[in-house]
């Protein structure tokens, strides 16, 4: 687009701020190039955490889950939680029409859980949100016609009980944002303590930072809500009118 | 462009004061939101004193506008998203209009943004033909209704269930209802529809971050994830100053706006999009366009005494502890902004005269820097306003407000510097006040040039003797 415009506009910028306009500004000041004491302080902290630590991270989570009508559930295993999930697939009805579909994300950890084959017994199809939908059928509509999205997250905040999940290839945004219940599947090492934690990891973790913000990075914390009709907390306004956190504590 | 009637303050600040309706849920409001918010600050492990650190970390970025949104702008194109810099409201709408036509958009679906109310956004597009849904719940009902917000965070306030149910029987063609989950769940599925059928989607940008090059939408009912995600063709539209310079200032600035603006840790949804969807993506807008937007913010910008006014994240925790607002509600404010920042904010963007009565009508009470997140001191920008009002001003073109009240009040600070003359005027207005009939001790109405000051209040009678005199006369 116009640059020109852009120039402009930074210009009238400069002209306000009383500075001239050619000079090269310094940019040190107000962008960290290098990772502060306090980073490091946090990125250790993280990397050293014992298996009581994490345990009370998960406690933390619990507790900020349940004013925010989020349940979490703690699962001994995988096999575990296909078990949980087949439940919720089985005790819940469809919000739009009657058929029971269920749309996951295309992540290894989901994959294991084994669902088209133990949802085959109630009939009820598992979508994968990979690219590749069959002909004639869109993924879009297939998300649109699920009514349990399934989903892992990059992290989960236990401060503030918030999933943070980044869009990747197979991890579509609206498998956790269209159907009417959401589940979100994480490992007990996913759980980190607050903001502060996920962008130290996020800007300076050599393996979170490489992959970075990405181009699209959601933070959810709990079931979709509004108060807007005098006031009266609802759930459900537009995004899923369930949300279920399912941890696995084995192996982590 | 957008309604400005901000010249019509005292006549609707009246018609609200009447509204027995209004009253109750302003009161109600205040009560949940003022009170939770203070709550929640006294609960931050850094304590209050956070919001004196983001107000320093809101200047810096400020204060380096320039090099922060030529960052923001390099990072979002280098992620594949266009930036747009619009000089004016009418730049800004021009822009949105262009891109809609590009892509032959008949359908919009719409973020609550208050910078697309301040542009006047959805009347352009519904203008040139394009079916324009609000989406927040509050906004879909003011929609429906004709009207405009009433409050930044709930706009919908003035409204209570049963004006909503006869609105959603007329309008949406099903039987009357006033349960508000059941209302709820008819605009859910109402609005799902116009999601799943919009070309694009607008929203706002509660705080964009340079470093990374991304924006973030806040919201708790998922109509702006909705809207951002579905459509093929996003358009944020961001004031110039709502960014941060790093990642990690989201950190304080995400958790003072959310305690701000609903008095909770974290709202449900917060997304930072950085550009359109990356190629094997299966959702996500194929085109993701940002507007800057100045529209008189350089000019607050340029000036110190007001430069404060940009650190404001437009949270609406003012509105919810000001006292002037919770008896004349938003509608008053006649701008997209209403309350404390609204006072101060409207005044510096269409004209300090034409909105004169808005930072007149304050009380400078100190309530809405204290509840701030980033500790605007509004009183004194307050102050500042009317001081111009006062003297005139050249530079923000402003003609001296009330000559009457100038000369009356340098009458008064000549005749106080004048003792023997200050004592024979008291002693005159003791002798006088009793032609007034004092009624209760009080006295109801005071005689011209100086009436105005009885209008709307009771006046105190003085007393029969003055301070000095009787303690002159030895009475202790």
């Amino acid at each position: 687009m116009s640059t020109a415009n852009q120039e402009e506009f930074i210009n009238r910028i400069k002209l306000a701020l009383g500075k001239p306009f050619s000079e090269p500004r310094q940019k040190a000041d107000l962008f960290s190039r290098e990772m502060s004491a306090e980073s490091r302080a946090i990125l250790e902290r993280i990397k050293n955490r014992t298996a009581d630590d994490r345990k009370k991270l998960l406690e933390t989570l619990i507790e900020a889950a349940g004013p925010i009508h989020l349940t979490v559930r703690t699962c001994v295993d995988i096999n575990a939680v296909t078990e949980a999930i087949t439940e919720v697939v089985r005790n819940k009805d469809p919000e739009w029409g009657d058929q029971k579909r269920v749309v996951a994300w295309q992540h290894p950890l989901i994959e294991s859980l084994n669902l088209p084959e133990a949802l085959s017994e109630q009939g009820v199809p598992v979508f994968f949100s990979n690219v590749n939908a069959p002909e004639g059928e869109t993924l879009r509509q297939r998300i649109i016609d699920s009514y349990i999205g399934i989903t892992t997250a990059d992290f989960c905040m236990a401060d503030t009980a918030t999933l943070v999940m980044r869009t990747r290839p197979g991890q579509a945004r609206s498998v956790s944002l269209v159907p009417a219940i959401h589940i979100a599947v994480v490992e007990l090492n996913r759980i980190i303590a607050d903001l502060k934690e996920l962008y130290a990891l996020l800007k300076w973790d050599p393996l979170e930072s490489k992959e970075g913000v990405t181009n699209c990075m959601t933070f959810i914390s709990g079931p979709s809500k509004t108060a807007d009709i005098e006031a009266t907390m609802v759930h459900g306004a537009h995004g899923p009118r369930e949300v279920h956190i399912f941890v696995i504590i084995s192996g982590s | 462009m957008t309604k400005i009637t901000t010249e019509n303050y005292k006549a609707e600040a009246r018609k609200a004061i009447q509204n027995q309706v209004l009253q109750r849920a302003l009161a109600d409001l205040q009560n949940r939101f003022g009170r939770g918010t203070a709550e929640c600050y006294r609960r931050l492990p850094e304590g209050p004193g956070l919001r004196l650190k983001a107000h320093e970390v809101r200047m810096q970025t400020v204060e380096n506008l320039d090099v922060v949104l030529e960052t923001l702008a390099a990072n979002i194109r280098k992620n594949g998203g266009q930036v747009f810099f619009a000089e004016d409201g009418q730049a800004a709408v021009n822009y949105c209009l262009e891109v809609a036509q590009r892509h032959k958009v008949s359908r919009v679906v719409k973020g609550k943004s208050m910078v697309s109310e301040e542009i006047g956004l959805n009347d352009a597009l519904i203008d040139s033909g394009i079916d324009v849904s609000e989406t927040d719940l509050g906004e879909y009902i003011i929609q429906l209704a004709g009207e405009t917000p009433s409050h930044i965070i709930a706009p919908a306030i003035h409204k209570t269930r049963h004006d909503v149910g006869s609105l959603f029987a007329d309008q949406l063609d099903i039987p009357y209802e006033t349960d508000p989950p059941r209302l709820t769940w008819i605009a859910r599925k109402a609005l799902r529809e116009k999601f799943l059928a919009a070309d694009m989607g607008t929203s706002g940008c509660n705080m964009a971050c340079a470093e990374t090059g991304h924006i973030t939408t806040v919201s708790n009912e998922g109509n702006i994830r909705m809207s951002t995600t579905l459509p093929r063709v996003h358009i944020a539209i961001m004031g110039m100053e709502r960014v941060a310079a790093r990642l990690e200032d989201h950190d304080m600035l995400l958790r003072l706006l959310c305690r701000g603006a609903a008095a909770q840790n974290m709202a449900t949804y917060v997304s930072y999009i950085g550009g359109p969807r990356c190629a094997r993506q299966a959702d996500g807008p194929q085109e993701f366009h940002l507007v800057v937007l100045d529209n008189g913010r350089s000019r607050i910008l340029a000036d110190e005494q007001f430069r404060e006014m940009l650190c404001c994240i437009r949270c609406a925790a003012c509105l919810n502890v000001c006292p002037v607002y919770a008896k004349i509600g938003g509608h008053s404010y006649g701008y997209a902004y209403s309350g404390p920042v609204g006072a101060v904010v409207t005044p510096l963007l269409v004209g300090i005269n034409r909105a004169r009565d808005l930072c007149l009508g304050e009380t400078l009470c100190g309530a809405c820097q204290d509840i701030c997140p980033v500790n605007i001191n509004l009183p004194r920008m307050l102050l500042a306003l009317r001081t111009k009002l006062a003297e005139g001003d050249t530079a923000w073109g402003v003609t001296p407000a009330d000559r009457k009240e100038k000369l009356l009040f340098q009458a008064w600070s000549w005749m106080i510097r004048h003792r023997g003359l200050y004592d024979v005027a008291v002693k005159l207005a003791a002798a006088g006040q009793k032609l007034l009939a004092p009624k209760d001790g009080m006295i109801r109405r005071l005689p011209p040039p100086i009436h105005g000051w009885t209008k709307a209040r009771d006046i105190k009678p003085l007393a029969a003797q003055s301070f000095i005199s009787r303690w002159k006369k030895g009475i202790r």
